[in-house]
């Protein structure tokens, strides 16, 4: 695990985790204070979990997809994937000790958000509130199998296209997954398009993956049946994301 | 040719007859087989002639034209632009990348070649940048096996002083590290008693004992 103790030594040095683990950690405590919870305090724990939540989604696809494909090219170009290729450590295991770098600091942002929702924003209600943590440990299941498989995508297509590109197209494809989907259906459901049809059918739905809305409304806990049938889904996307991120990955650029 | 040393941990590398070289076409061509043991070798040649993709190629991390080579050992291959991230320093480098067993050994000797290992990387001097690499390399060297390092140009921009502190080291392991070195020599007495020479295309190994960089760069063409 040589490439993944120098990754993590690299992203720890590089200090903008801690700009997301300020955010994650006091945007969740200092919005609500300069909102309109301030003269409604019945609005500070709803106020709070979008913001703990919020706060989380963009650190993980701005920092967390930009650190992802920065390690990705830096060990293309920098000659340290080559070096690890000769001494026996296959473009397989590059791109997984790479990935579970990043993700090892994307864990505990997400945990931390958790957290906040489980302790600092439960509802009182003890009926909503046995849902509660059931609905946190869903959020946080699907949130990272969401993000997992974006971050191995955005570490190899920077390794072969750039930084720029990398960073790019995993974004681009997480705010389509997340907003660009609900537009296409609401546009499908005014006028029927068989091309665009088809296009939302292949889409990323990571709005599902969303349940912050779910949270603020106290809608209780995912059924089972369906977090699963979600947990398959995301996992299938996981399969073919990762098998596209190993046969875009590159050790090295091109001779 | 040369017979491979017959320690059990030896490395060696085998280059067969035929062997060619490049990046789609050949760049150069090895008419007769030639194995290297464990020790240093140099490897020489004009620019462009093909040095690094020799390298590269033993290091398979590019395939040969045409022809075949063995390696048996710990292969490591430092290419000459290999460079870390700005922000590390050298210390955290080693601390990621050293056996446990060897990471003091390591800090002390960068202590004697005068690498400040709490400085980033990115601030470091072109020479020092040279120290981290070749440290990491040096050290990662696995006593249990034979081991070859691949070094690309490693003394270009390292003082003379730290250039013998490094072949102290190489002097002393030589029996289970094979080191092939490509550089362009800077001074006419210096030794080469193995050298890998690249002419034209065509590639051949020279052994005499007593050869010195005087005597074989007029041979480079």
């Amino acid at each position: 695990m040589r490439l993944f103790r120098l990754t993590i030594a690299t992203i720890f040095q590089r200090k903008a985790w801690a700009i997301c683990l300020l955010a994650v950690v006091a945007l969740p405590f200092a919005l609500p204070m300069i909102s309109s919870a301030t003269e409604k305090p019945i609005l500070v724990q709803p106020a709070r979990i979008l913001a703990a939540w919020d706060a989380l989604w963009v650190c993980a696809v701005l920092w967390g997809l930009f650190t992802a494909a920065r390690e990705g090219e830096a060990n293309a170009k920098s000659g340290i994937g080559e070096y690890f290729l000769a001494t026996g450590l296959s473009a397989t295991r590059q791109l997984f000790e790479i990935w579970l770098a990043v993700f090892c600091f994307l864990v505990p942002l997400t945990l931390i958000t958790a957290l906040i929702c489980q302790f600092a924003a439960a509802p009182a209600d003890p009926v909503e509130h046995s849902m509660w943590w059931v609905l946190n440990a869903q959020y946080v299941v699907l949130f990272l199998l969401v993000m997992a498989p974006l971050l191995a995508l955005a570490t190899a297509l920077a390794s072969r296209f750039g930084g720029i590109s990398g960073f790019a197209v995993t974004l681009g494809i997480a705010l389509y997954g997340l907003y660009g989907v609900g537009y296409l259906d609401n546009l499908l459901k005014l006028e029927e398009n068989p091309i665009l049809r088809h296009l939302w059918l292949f889409s990323p739905q990571y709005r599902f993956a969303d349940l912050t809305q779910r949270l603020y409304f106290k809608s209780g806990a995912l059924p089972t049946a369906a977090f699963w049938t979600m947990t398959l889904y995301f996992g299938g996307i996981l399969a073919v994301y990762t098998g596209l991120s190993r046969l875009c990955f590159r050790t090295k650029l091109s001779s | 040719m040369t017979a491979a040393q017959q320690h059990p941990l030896a490395p060696n590398i085998r280059l067969d007859a035929g062997l060619e070289i490049g990046y789609g076409r050949p760049l150069a061509r090895f008419d007769e087989a030639v194995i290297l043991g464990g020790g240093t070798h140099f490897l020489l040649a004009r620019n462009g002639r093909g040095k690094t993709t020799l390298l590269r190629t033993l290091a398979s991390t590019l395939k040969p034209v045409a022809g075949h080579f063995q390696v048996a050992g710990f292969i490591q291959y430092l290419p000459e632009d290999l460079r870390f991230d700005p922000w590390i320093t050298p210390a955290m480098v080693f601390r990621a990348l050293l056996p446990g067993a060897r990471l003091q050994e390591a800090l002390e000797f960068a202590g004697r070649v005068e690498l400040d290992v709490k400085k980033p990387y990115g601030q470091l001097s072109t020479g020092n940048r040279r120290k981290t690499n070749l440290i990491t390399a040096e050290f990662s060297v696995k006593p249990e096996v034979g081991n070859i390092l691949l070094l690309d140009e490693p003394f270009s921009g390292i003082d003379a002083f730290t250039r013998q502190i490094f072949e102290e080291i190489w002097n002393a392991s030589s029996a289970n590290v094979l080191r092939l070195v490509s550089c362009h020599p800077d001074y006419d007495s210096m030794e080469l008693s193995s050298a890998l020479m690249i002419e034209g295309q065509q590639a051949r190994y020279l052994n005499s004992g007593a050869q010195t960089w005087s005597q074989l760069k007029t041979l480079l063409n």
